[in-house]
């Protein structure tokens, strides 16, 4: 029987075709993903903006003066946010396949968590707040599964306290294992060896959770 | 594509200009349920030149030595060899009959095996092409009562259109049991079956490639067939043909990248389809062992702090571009096996439900790794029992 196409041409055309299915999967999974970075860039541009804001709020009310309580409201907000956000990213990480930019974007998030985390602290104590800084930090470069797992389980106690404290907590989520300087700095300072673990308050250091109420015990 | 620029003439078939002699070979162990039917088959195929109906009986324990000297009695034209030990496998039992075999032309049914009526009219022309060694034709499922075996069915027909298309370039790598011919020359050439291999099917036509023999497939033709009815044996089968495709590859391993079909796709066709079914088990296996345990380590501590296990958040997973992928590999396989039998309705108007094809398309082709895993481990076992 004649061959209507010719053997070699054949193979060369599925090679290509092959070759521009494959190469359309990764372009659309890459769009994909940039998409995702994209909307976690402007969500960071967004926080960044805040915090910002915040801090001149912070310096306004040193330099002029001015009434604390609302930036303590503002503080509370953007407390609740960055908890929100922290969950939308870790999904958006589990996801992630190709790019890396999502890396370099935790690390922007991890560094305006700490400035949060510092703004916080000198709100509480210029503004005599009652609220409670709950600082998690975690293992982001290939944890083990007995680590993953453990983060998991201090991810899903410390979501139920901060739904049931609302913006009483501010629960702020740090990678300390991102090489950056300052979370080096920091990390050090309270001697935290050991990961996944909680500060509160910037006293108590807790590595092992048995249930919620070890924690909410410093919460009162 | 080979489709698109086929589709106009994918039934036709070369007219026979000669009528050459054809002597039919059945190997047969305890086959006294079809023996009979299939002689009758082969028997009433609209051809003259029938000139044998060689059955070799390979020790049967049951009556089918009997069916076939009583029928013997009718039809001058069988003729029965009984093998004077249990040689154990087809492969051998169709090389003690082709030694009785005189026809230019010797084609080969398995004892359960049903040709149509008009199988040779339209399978022999393709032997006018000198160069042609081997024709063959879509196999079909002909019970179908049992789930396995309708997904048996869906499976023959889309094996059926992608052997026809593989024709096209030359690169038919089986050329199945229940019916296949070879020019006499041919199979004389590559001296019969290795009876030592488990598919010989699969050896003989690889051998037939070496030595550039092309094949053919006829679509406008078929054989039915019995195929496995329970889980159980139908895994067995297809361990079987797996560890018979590995004993091709370790034997025409030589052949690997050099000039001609086999060397530059058939072979590196197997041997990645084997490499990336192994591969995607290990990836399953290993991702499904970490989540495992995983959820373990997890419920260690959240069950005893009366933590929640799962989550409304964790409910809503963020699919990443592989799940996307996957989704689309399991549309375009979908469509695929459609199409299939939506073009082999000419050849088989049998209905399938469209659940059917679904789980087709997930589970049934699934199952393929583990059954490659299972066939290498019988390999270095060196388990070659036939049946």
């Amino acid at each position: 029987m004649e061959m209507i196409m010719n053997q070699k041409h054949f193979f060369l055309y599925a090679l290509l075709l092959t070759l521009i299915v494959f190469n359309l999967g990764i372009f659309m999974g890459y769009m994909l993903e940039s998409s995702r970075v994209s909307k976690i860039n402007a969500l960071s541009v967004d926080s960044e903006m805040e915090l910002l804001d915040q801090m001149i709020q912070k310096n306004a009310i040193s330099l002029l003066g001015l009434d604390c309580r609302s930036m303590i409201e503002e503080n509370a907000k953007f407390g609740d946010k960055i908890f929100e956000e922290a969950k939308q990213i870790s999904k958006y990480e589990e996801a992630n396949k190709i790019s890396t930019e999502i890396i370099t974007q935790h690390k922007r998030f991890d560094l305006l968590r700490a400035l949060f985390w510092m703004n916080s602290i000198e709100i509480k104590q210029k503004c005599n707040s009652d609220y409670h800084n709950v600082i998690y930090l975690y293992k982001y470069n290939n944890p083990s599964i007995e680590q993953k797992s453990k983060q998991a389980f201090f991810s899903n106690i410390l979501s139920e306290i901060k739904e049931k404290q609302g913006s009483k907590m501010m629960l702020i989520p740090i990678s300390a294992d991102n090489n950056i300087t300052s979370v080096n700095i920091l990390v050090k300072k309270y001697n935290i060896s050991e990961l996944p673990a909680v500060l509160i308050d910037e006293k108590v250091l807790l590595t092992e959770i048995t249930n919620s109420s070890e924690i909410e015990k410093y919460l009162t | 594509m080979l489709y698109v620029y086929n589709k106009k003439n994918i039934f036709n078939f070369p007219e026979p200009k000669k009528k050459p002699s054809v002597s039919f070979i059945i190997p047969a162990y305890n086959e006294e349920k079809t023996i009979g039917e299939t002689i009758e088959h082969i028997l009433a195929i609209d051809y003259k030149n029938i000139s044998q109906v060689i059955i070799v009986n390979d020790c049967s324990t049951d009556n089918t030595k009997e069916v076939v000297e009583k029928m013997q009695k009718n039809h001058p034209q069988i003729v029965l060899v009984n093998n004077q030990k249990n040689l154990g496998n087809a492969g051998k039992s169709k090389n003690a009959g082709l030694k009785y075999a005189t026809g230019d032309i010797i084609a080969f049914v398995d004892a359960d095996s049903y040709p149509a009526k008009d199988s040779l009219k339209k399978m022999l022309g393709f032997f006018e092409d000198e160069k042609v060694g081997a024709v063959t034709c879509p196999i079909l499922v002909r019970e179908g009562k049992t789930f396995i075996e309708k997904m048996q069915g869906i499976e023959y027909r889309v094996i059926a259109l992608t052997r026809k298309l593989l024709g096209y370039v030359d690169s038919i790598y089986v050329t199945p049991g229940p019916l296949a011919l070879y020019k006499r020359e041919a199979i004389l050439e590559v001296g019969g079956f290795d009876g030592e291999n488990m598919t010989e099917d699969i050896e003989i036509t690889w051998h037939l490639t070496a030595k550039g023999w092309k094949r053919e497939m006829c679509l406008a033709t078929e054989v039915s067939t019995t195929a496995p009815e329970n889980i159980k044996s139908w895994y067995r089968q297809r361990r079987r043909w797996t560890l018979g495709g590995i004993q091709c590859i370790s034997k025409y391993k030589k052949e690997i990248l050099k000039k001609g079909i086999l060397g530059l796709f058939v072979l590196p066709f197997f041997i990645i389809q084997f490499f990336l079914g192994l591969l995607g088990l290990c990836v399953f296996f290993y991702i499904t062992i970490t989540n495992l345990i995983s959820k373990y380590i997890f419920a260690r501590y959240s069950i005893p702090a009366g933590s929640p296990l799962l989550t409304m958040d964790q409910l809503f997973i963020t699919p990443s571009f592989l799940d996307y992928l996957g989704i689309i590999l399991f549309v375009v396989s979908f469509i695929f096996t459609l199409i299939c039998l939506g073009i082999m309705k000419k050849v088989s108007p049998k209905k399938t439900g469209f659940l059917g094809i679904i789980f087709f398309s997930i589970f049934y082709m699934a199952v393929y790794p583990f059954i490659t895993l299972s066939a290498i481990y019988n390999y270095f076992k060196r388990n070659n029992q036939w049946r």
